[in-house]
């Protein structure tokens, strides 16, 4: 079989399931409660149109005059009336009418190509790689998320993977928060200019990897910061990571300005404590004293000619409401202290941390948006940085007494995506990312970054590494979602340092992936 | 004196009406809910366009009312009551898909209006709000009724003679037979999917 009747035997399979399916809309948590299609809110689930965006931004609610639109009447906490003899009496509020509960299951099936196994060449003599197979059947995340507003503007959400880790595995905690909408009404400030959010939660990000449509994450995002061997820098922090703590934001996200600002637990080493002397005893997440700061700016252009469209939250087209003609400018900045412990063996045997780095490290990027119809055009570029900080044991010493400040390590990159909606149903993609970093570098041997191989172009010593990613994702309803991409990898070699001569094959690997998802 | 005569030419004319004009009634089984049910148009028969506009509301993400009833020529006004935006559009008039129509997008409290000047069933959509569903049936004459929602109709004032009858219902296959006037007459049908 070749590649094109491949291609015909997939397009086929869609078709027919899309023909074989009859019609019903999706109804997680917001479609029961307000008997709307998941299309109201979303362009291709979870990607959100213009009015999902205002929906989000507003707690969880329909933006103007959202108790009409409930079909689930939300239980009272507390008659309205409650809330004038407060402070006499609990402030009244309210739940949601039905558990406001959304399930999501997703499955894979990938194939990699046949050069998978080419990095393993680079090991040492006697050691064996990893066996990687061509094909691979895999369950996905099954995930529970529960979401809605508690009246008074205080939203919550909370997701949990249950099936991370296989069967009977813990699960984990996406994002669970409280958001308090609009808290500047208490201070007379202009309505939508200051919520806050308090929980664990994703950083406010440009483009959301935790709720990404695309079938495998931007890279820079996923990014950590992993000096070479010379260098002692071992950030594990990236973007995507869940954050602990307070975010103060305001704007909007569908037109004019959005800021957030957010102070959130420091831990770049992923290690935690639980000591016994603390009462009462709990956990901690953070791994050092110092708190990290997040802040992002965007400003979001509506470019609809007609003044009164380009001020509602979709634009009114000739056939319908659409999301609006747009361009979104943004950037982020993050700043946080990198701690590394060195610890040592004193004479007497005993092994304790006796210095510790503190490294200070930024991450800054921008990002832009840029809608027009059916296409949305975006990319992100960032820049990560940490101070290097080398302990220093001068001659005589056993232990190190302090640090000297070395080459800083960084990386950089991004991504440029293009989406097409060729139908309500059917989304092409492209795709490129790109990093350039010292983690690369370290790719199974240590470059000497002075002394850089010829050609080919792209090796491990530049520290670049690339992937064009076209896909396609076809809705076979609202809430049942195929999607299928192609990773390209140019492909890279690794060679011996103080030869130059290579010594794996090209070992990037393309690699094909199938998906199914479907939530209810 | 004059006035004498005006008064009993008019009750004769009632009285000449009234001895022409029956009624049908029936039930429409087989299918739940509401069901409309109309007077096919005579050979060569037209009738005069009514001048009263109804509404059809789009509010809490729904048409009300859900089905609307009017005669050929009727013009409907479209009504937006909700705060967010909804476009109405139909993709074909009693099946014929060049028939289907956009009106486009409009905001809260505004109204559009459209003549209806082909008979037959309009399925009312909003693309952004694909849940949303209503129907405006278009009879071509003016005798038609609304069925209660156990199917039961009555169509009043139509003149004695020979008709035939439609019934329709949302997502049923129509059924029309003929039916012969003379006072009140009896018209079932049983409709399936």
């Amino acid at each position: 079989m070749d590649t094109r009747q491949r291609v015909s035997l997939f397009f086929a399979f869609i078709f027919t399931v899309v023909l074989l399916t009859g019609s019903s809309y999706a109804i997680p948590a917001f479609s029961r409660q307000y008997g709307t299609s998941c299309s109201t809110c979303h362009v291709n689930f979870p990607k959100l149109n213009d009015f999902g965006k205002a929906f989000k931004d507003a707690g969880f609610k329909f933006p103007k005059d959202d108790e009409t639109f409930i079909k689930v009447p939300p239980v009272m906490l507390g008659a309205p009336a409650q809330a004038e003899l407060w402070p006499h009496t609990i402030f009244p509020g309210t739940i949601p009418g039905l558990p406001p509960i959304g399930l999501r299951f997703n499955t894979f099936f990938q194939v990699l190509g046949k050069n998978r196994h080419n990095f393993n060449l680079q090991l040492p003599a006697g050691q064996v790689g990893p066996f990687i197979p061509r094909t691979d059947f895999q369950p996905g995340l099954f995930s529970i998320f529960m979401a809605g507003n508690f009246g008074s503007d205080i939203a919550f959400w909370v997701d949990d993977d249950i099936s991370v880790g296989g069967s009977g595995a813990s699960g984990g905690l996406g994002d669970g928060y409280l958001k308090f909408v609009n808290i500047g009404r208490f201070f007379k400030l202009p309505a939508n200019v200051l919520s806050m959010r308090v929980g664990q939660f994703e950083l406010d990000l440009p483009f959301s990897p935790a709720r990404s449509w695309n079938l495998s994450g931007w890279d820079i995002y996923d990014q950590a910061n992993i000096g070479t061997s010379s260098q002692n820098v071992n950030n594990s922090f990236a973007l995507s990571s869940a954050a602990q703590g307070v975010e103060f934001s305001g704007g909007h996200t569908y037109r004019g300005y959005h800021y957030s600002v957010a102070v959130v637990n420091q831990n770049t080493s992923g290690s935690s404590a639980s000591p016994a002397n603390v009462s009462p005893q709990v956990g901690f997440v953070s791994d050092s004293n110092f708190k990290d700061l997040y802040g992002r700016f965007s400003y979001r252009f509506n470019l609809e000619r007609d003044p009164a469209s380009r001020n509602e939250t979709q634009a009114a087209g000739a056939t319908g409401p659409r999301d609006h003609t747009y361009l979104t400018l943004g950037t982020l900045y993050f700043y946080g202290r990198s701690v590394q412990r060195a610890t040592g063996v004193e004479s007497d045997g005993t092994t304790k941390t006796v210095i510790t780095a503190r490294e200070p490290f930024y991450r800054v990027g921008a990002d832009f948006s840029f809608n027009y119809r059916k296409l949305n055009l975006f990319g992100q570029y960032l820049v990560g940085r940490d101070h290097n900080l080398i302990p220093l044991t001068p001659e005589g010493f056993e232990l190190p007494v302090g640090f000297i400040r070395s080459n800083p390590v960084k990386f950089n990159g991004g991504f440029v995506e293009a989406d097409y909606m060729i139908h309500p149903w059917l989304m092409a993609i492209m795709r490129w990312d790109g990093v350039t970093s010292s983690a690369d570098r370290i790719n199974g041997i240590g470059a000497d970054a002075g002394n850089p191989p010829p050609s080919p172009f792209l090796s491990p010593f530049r520290s670049a590494r690339n992937r064009f990613t076209p896909g396609v994702q076809v809705l076979i309803h609202a809430n049942i979602k195929t999607s299928f991409e192609y990773q390209i990898r140019p492909q890279q070699i690794v060679y011996d340092p103080a030869t130059g001569n290579a010594i794996t094959n090209p070992f990037r690997t393309n690699s094909a992936v199938a998906g199914l998802e479907w939530v209810y | 004196m004059k006035r004498n005569v005006l008064v009993v030419v008019a009750v004769l004319v009632v009285l000449s009406l009234a001895a022409n004009a029956g009624t049908i009634s029936g039930k429409v089984s087989g299918v739940a809910g509401e069901s409309v049910v109309y007077v096919e148009a005579p050979a060569g028969k037209t009738f005069p366009a009514p001048t009263q506009q109804p509404v059809i509301d789009q509010k809490g993400l729904m048409f009300h009312p859900h089905i609307v009833v009017v005669q050929q020529g009727t013009t409907v006004e479209f009504l937006n009551s909700d705060s967010v935006a909804h476009n109405v559009f139909w993709i074909s008039i009693g099946g014929n898909k060049k028939l289907g129509h956009n009106m486009g997008t409009w905001p809260k409290g505004e109204k559009r209006p459209f003549k209806f000047d082909n008979p037959g069933a309009v399925p009312l959509l909003c693309n952004v709000h694909p849940e949303m569903s209503g129907y405006v049936v278009v009879a071509p004459t003016a005798y038609f009724a609304l069925t209660d929602k156990s199917g039961e109709y009555k169509i009043e004032n139509v003149p004695d003679g020979s008709y035939k009858v439609t019934a329709w219902h949302e997502g049923a296959k129509n059924q029309t037979k003929p039916v012969a006037v003379a006072g009140d007459s009896k018209a079932d049908f049983t409709l399936s999917k």
